[in-house]
């Protein structure tokens, strides 16, 4: 154990926790911030559903009969941008990459037998219906991709009340890394999925602007009150100084971590009951779609050098800034570089982005949990295990330069001024 | 004779463009109370700051005890304590957890800890009010709870940046009694800036008066009196710069 570095820890924790600043960034803030994000979300969520409606649909027509063009004709009069393909099964469909080949998401299959049974319906034999069944390719993503389905049944409900009630029946089915995964919807899987896919990004958001803030206080604060300065001359290992910083933090942020887990998982909970009424009986890892061990412990991994990453920055940051205020301003200007990349990843799916953005996205350290939260489920973890690389490198770095910082006279002597003009400059302090 | 508690030799610090101290040099015998007085701006912290290691000189040594501050700071730094100017304490503990967590630094048992805790108490005369947090402290509690932090642990040299300075008539006659008779009891050298001359005049052995980052002059508080022919040392200061 370093020398010193118990003290520091227990001295750190101490003041941290009994700051009240801190109880109400952890417990106020979270009652205040998740209803507005839940009205965001809501509001993402209805754009996807219009712009589902837009995009263009593929029908495999198996039955050829007069119904079947009945059925078409409606769904193109609906707007429905529509393709249509005759007499092929639903795998041959997806293996021969027809989708892909028509910019759908989606297919329609009208299956053999669809008119006959639709005439047997109105001669009068009440008890036959017929069947439509809707295919969609089940994206990773974003969270809201996988609407389009929901908008395809809608068309179809519509073409049910227009030729007679109780006529026609649709099923629902996901096409999963290729494979057909017949009567399960899209739609629900979206929806069960998203715990992976919106509470993790947000909450390493949150834990990250807070960590980051106490950090950054934590060590303004010694300077401002030239604590720093006396802990300086004592005879501690100055990286002990900084590991008992960064640790003390890490622990706190870990405890406001469950606080907002807690909270944002509740609030989702209702959510998630409001658009999946059947998706709980889904086994999605028999699906291939959650995590495995491996795909957790590198998850695990990944939030907390990201983590770490976060903290030593701030540090860092804050050996800069004169006093409290000055360091909270200074970290307050890392956040776009948390907000941005982590809200855009929930929504945008990054392996449909131009290489530039892609690899624009993948430098900033704080968007790898998100890159990550996605690649594990997809089973990617090489794009995982090089996020790990490359934000422990960047980690690393960072904590080097920090460890130089406070084992030079430059983390007393560093000053970041803004001019009037808004210029940088370091200037240095001295009597 | 007795051997030297501080060499300062040609110590410069370059502040960019701005040069703090300029060939400063001065010697302090071990048990003496050394005074480093002067204007604002005049490089007091900065020579304070390059003694407790904190700063390292552009060019020049200074040794404690036969240690380099630079070479061996570490070793430097288990013989001295150092007191900022208008420093504060952690807010969030109280008297007695700030003085066992500084403690611990520089004591190896439970047995040493509590001693050294115990004499700090003595020291600060703060008694029950150690049991409050620091943020409830006025600044002339707080001020005694610091110089008592840096006496507590017996230092070979203590390092004192304006240890009065800011207190009332009581506080700051308090804390300089404390200094005073700390030293003479346990043979502490003392290197200390001050603005106030009658502190100066009561503490030091020595003087030594710095302008723009040069000793303009140095000696005992009433040798320079005499030779100055000054009533007191603010004459003095004011005679060697050319302001009376």
């Amino acid at each position: 154990m370093l020398k010193g570095f118990r003290n520091i820890l227990i001295k750190e924790l101490k003041e941290l926790i009994r700051d009240p600043k801190i109880l109400i960034g952890i417990i106020i803030i979270p009652i205040i911030m998740f209803p507005v994000l839940g009205l965001v979300i809501g509001y993402a969520e209805q754009t996807a559903i219009e712009q589902a409606q837009k995009t263009s649909l593929l029908v495999v027509n198996n039955d050829g009969g007069n119904w079947s063009e009945t059925l078409i004709s409606y769904l193109q009069a609906a707007g429905a941008e529509t393709t249509i393909v005759n007499n092929l099964t639903s795998q041959q469909l997806v293996s021969q990459g027809l989708l892909a080949k028509n910019n759908a998401t989606q297919f329609v299959e009208i299956p053999q037998g669809f008119t006959e049974n639709l005439t047997k319906h109105f001669a009068g034999d009440t008890n036959i219906t017929a069947v439509v069944n809707v295919y969609g390719i089940f994206n990773i993503g974003g969270i809201f991709s996988n609407i389009g389905s929901s908008g395809i049944t809608n068309f179809v409900y519509s073409f049910n009340r227009y030729v007679a009630p109780d006529v026609l029946q649709t099923t629902q089915s996901s096409i999963i890394k290729g494979e057909i995964q017949q009567n399960v919807d899209p739609a629900t899987l979206s929806s069960l999925l998203i715990s992976q896919s919106i509470i993790l990004p947000i909450t390493i958001m949150i834990l990250l602007t807070y960590s980051m803030q106490i950090a950054a206080t934590s060590v303004a604060m010694e300077k401002e009150e030239k604590t720093l300065e006396t802990l300086l001359t004592m005879p501690v290992d100055r990286f002990s100084i900084l590991m008992g910083k960064l640790s003390s933090s890490a622990l706190v942020a870990g405890l406001g971590a469950i606080t907002y887990l807690v909270g944002y998982s509740y609030l989702f909970g209702s959510i998630t009951s409001g658009v999946s009424t059947t998706g709980a009986s889904l086994d999605l890892a028999a699906l291939g779609l959650a995590p495995t061990a491996l795909g957790y412990i590198l998850l695990g991994i990944t939030l907390f050098v990201t983590l770490l990453a976060g903290l030593a920055l701030a540090v860092i940051i804050s050996a800069f800034a004169e006093d409290v205020r000055g360091a909270t301003a200074l970290v307050g200007y890392m956040y776009p570089l948390i907000f941005i990349p982590s809200f855009a990843l929930i929504y945008i799916d990054i392996n449909v982005l131009p290489l530039p953005i892609k690899a624009v996205l993948f430098a900033i350290p704080f968007s790898q949990p998100v890159i990550a939260s996605k690649a594990v489920i997809a089973g990617d973890y090489l794009t995982t295990i090089l996020g790990i690389i490359y934000v422990t490198a960047f980690t690393l770095v960072v904590m080097y330069i920090a460890s130089r910082l406070f084992a030079t006279e430059k983390i007393l002597t560093a000053k970041l001024r803004f001019g009037r003009r808004g210029s940088k400059k370091t200037a240095e302090q001295q009597e | 004779m007795l051997s030297l508690a501080v060499d300062a030799k040609s110590l410069v610090k370059q502040f960019g463009n701005i040069r703090a101290l300029d060939e400063l040099s001065f010697q302090i015998k071990q048990g003496e109370i050394f005074g480093l007085i002067g204007p604002n701006g005049a490089g007091k912290t900065t020579t304070l700051r390059i003694v407790s290691t904190l700063i390292i000189p552009t060019s020049g040594t200074a040794t404690i005890f036969g240690l380099d501050t630079v070479k061996q700071s570490g070793e430097v730094r288990k013989i001295i304590s150092y007191l900022p100017e208008e420093a504060g304490a952690y807010p969030n503990l109280s008297g007695n957890e700030y003085l066992e967590f500084m403690a611990k630094f520089n004591t190896k048992n439970q047995k040493e800890l509590r001693e050294t805790i115990e004499e700090a108490a003595k020291i600060s005369g703060l008694g029950e009010r150690l049991k409050d947090k620091a943020k409830t402290y006025s600044k002339g509690m707080k001020r005694r709870l610091l110089v008592a932090r840096a006496l507590m642990t017996k230092p070979k040299l203590a390092v004192l940046d304006e240890p009065a300075s800011g207190l009332d008539v009581l506080h700051a006659y308090h804390v300089r009694q404390i200094i005073k008779n700390y030293v003479k009891e346990h043979g502490t050298t003392v290197l200390l800036s001050s603005h106030n001359m009658l502190e100066v005049e009561y503490l030091c052995d020595r003087v030594a008066l710095l302008n723009k980052g040069k000793i303009v002059v140095e000696g005992e508080p009433d040798e320079l009196k005499t030779k100055y022919q000054s009533q007191n040392l603010e004459e003095v200061f004011a005679k060697v710069i050319g302001y009376a």
